[in-house]
């Protein structure tokens, strides 16, 4: 079980540590005191608060505490969940269908509200945030869905540079960040495609390409591979890596089982809209008992 | 500099593709602005020449033309003259030939002289013209001179004591009925312009999702739906203009030749007032049906 796990254990596997943009703010994990290393840092069985106080660095980027979503016709999404993420860490949600991971993954960009507890982007209440200053909030945050949602009537290049132009962004810079992300997502000679002359897994990294033209902190995929056959998923989850790589967190809700199994990462369990599993190094299932 | 040219450009190029991506949408609600501005423009130029008419019949009301039988003698003429002029309710009396009556005529506006010519006699009477100290007296007088053998019968007076009233009350009826007509269309096109834009929002719904979800203002992803709104109104506004702008002066002049002797006038200055009004109410007709279709359409 991951409860036994030291934390170091999770941290300086070389293979993994990503490349910090910036040194001065490395989120206090490879500085963590050689005392603190052997605590667990996260168990989802433990309440909220001893989970806060085993992080004991920097704020986290991402905090849950005790949230709880009720939608108007009464449907519970989510009751009590308590989760945070560290800067640069890189997650998978996994669940049933109608767990609750979409309604997450909606509460981290403010597309709904939470009915109670409390959610903290990098140190920002959402609920307090004004509506007005929603927007900056996207702005930080880079989002991709399983359906893309490219606009069909663009080019590849003006798909990518609508982020941009609609928020403003300094022109004489368009061109140079539009051709600098799609070469990231290995798209240069793409440019004057349009979606529909796409592969599947092309037009995800269109999507991915326009949620990176803002340098978000944060990245988040909701069900990224869900129409993607395998070869092509394991592509999208190669460019998720080397985005986390680049210093980005990534959330990414999934239900593919295989990646989440290969991939040895975060994975956060969510059922009937709780969390019913945390832990570093997961699979998609809980471990079996006898396997400890 | 770079972000207001990239909004504005966003907006109008926006705006611009909505406006004919659903046309018959777009050019219902431009005729119908188009149709408010018209009946807008045509009531307050009606109106403003009923307010001519009334200012000059004002100035007249204190004088009646006395018509006189062509049959009466110069020298009777003038001693009814000098009999008029003896009473103490009467300012002065002039005596217009029947020559100075046709010369009078002929300058009548928009009247063509051959017509005239063709007459061959002379019609009209001579007349006294007498001027009162105060305006109530001038009925009296009216019944008094017409007594005399000296006066034409048909008529024997141009008194007319109710004309006023009537264009005062013509000018409130259709001030009212125009006005209640205008509010009705305005309340129509601003509806009408709301569901243009609601259709353009509804065409435009993964744009703005996409917009929303990369961080656009809600002001950003307004702009092109309130600016289409403008475009329905100042093309609606700009088509009115025209028709009322060059039709005014001919309306004028036929209506001249067809109520000779009705006082309608060309006035431009009042006019340019009209044609900026006109573009003034279909910009705010515009702007009003589109910022209610973005507020109801656009909430999250």
């Amino acid at each position: 079980m991951r409860d036994e796990m030291p934390y170091t254990a999770r941290v300086i596997r070389p293979d993994r540590a990503p490349a910090f943009r910036d040194p001065g703010i490395r989120n206090g994990f490879v500085h963590v005191p050689a005392t603190i290393t052997t605590q667990p840092t996260r168990t989802a069985l433990l309440p909220a608060k001893a989970r806060v106080a085993a992080v004991v660095p920097a704020v986290p980027q991402i905090s849950l505490q005790g949230v709880q979503k009720t939608y108007p016709n009464g449907t519970v999404a989510l009751r009590d969940v308590t989760l945070e993420i560290p800067k640069q860490d890189f997650v998978f949600l996994v669940g049933p269908s109608g767990a609750g991971k979409s309604t997450l993954v909606r509460l981290l960009i403010r597309e709904e509200k939470a009915t109670a507890g409390s959610i903290h982007i990098e140190g920002q209440d959402l609920s307090r945030l004004k509506r007005r200053h929603l927007p900056y909030l996207r702005r930080k945050i880079g989002m991709v869905f399983q359906d893309f949602k490219l606009l069909p009537n663009l080019t590849v290049f003006q798909n990518v540079a609508f982020a941009l132009r609609v928020t403003e962004g300094a022109l004489r810079h368009l061109k140079p960040k539009v051709e600098e992300v799609l070469s990231i997502v290995g798209l240069e000679g793409k440019e004057s495609k349009y979606p529909d002359q796409l592969s599947g897994g092309e037009q995800q990294r269109v999507a991915i390409a326009r949620a990176l033209v803002h340098d978000p902190r944060i990245f988040l995929a909701d069900e990224p591979t869900g129409n993607l056959d395998p070869a092509t998923s394991w592509e999208i989850i190669q460019l998720l890596l080397q985005i986390n790589a680049r210093g980005t967190t990534v959330l990414m809700a999934t239900h593919n089982r295989e990646i989440v199994d290969v991939m040895r990462r975060r994975v956060v369990a969510i059922e009937g809209g709780q969390i019913v599993r945390d832990e570093d190094a997961g699979g998609y299932h809980a471990p079996a008992l006898e396997s400890h | 500099m770079h972000r207001l040219w990239n909004r504005i450009d966003f907006a109008f190029s926006s705006a611009w593709q909505n406006f004919w991506r659903n046309a018959a949408v777009s050019i219902a609600s431009v005729l119908i602005v188009w149709v408010v501005l018209l009946a807008l423009g045509s009531l307050l130029l009606v109106l403003h020449s009923l307010d001519q008419i009334v200012a000059l019949e004002k100035t007249k009301a204190s004088a009646i033309s006395v018509y006189l039988a062509d049959t009466t003698p110069l020298s009777s003429a003038m001693d009814f003259k000098l009999h008029l002029e003896s009473d103490p309710r009467v300012s002065s009396v002039t005596y217009v030939s029947k020559d100075e009556a046709m010369a009078r005529f002929r300058q009548l506006p928009a009247l063509d002289p051959s017509v005239i010519d063709t007459l061959g006699t002379n019609p009209l009477p001579a007349s006294l013209d007498v001027t009162v100290k105060d305006i109530r007296d001038l009925g009296a007088i009216d019944q008094e001179v017409r007594t005399s053998p000296l006066v034409d019968k048909s008529p024997a007076t141009n008194y007319e004591p109710n004309v006023i009233d009537k264009i005062i009350l013509l000018a409130r009826v259709a001030g009212i009925a125009g006005l209640v007509l205008i509010i009705g269309l305005t309340g129509l096109s601003v509806f009408i312009i709301m569901l243009t834009i609601r259709t353009a929002i509804y065409l435009r719904r993964k744009e703005i999702e996409v917009m929303k979800l990369v961080g656009a203002t809600d002001w950003f992803v307004r702009w092109p739906f309130i600016v289409e709104g403008l475009i329905v109104g100042v093309v609606g506004a700009v088509v009115a203009v025209l028709i009322v702008g060059f039709g005014y002066r001919p309306a004028v002049i036929n209506l001249q030749s067809v109520l000779i002797f009705v006082p309608l006038a060309f006035d431009p200055s009042y006019l340019r007032v009209v044609l900026a009004a006109m573009l003034g109410f279909g910009l705010l007709l515009g702007s009003v049906g589109s910022y209610l279709g973005v507020r109801r359409f656009l909430k999250q």
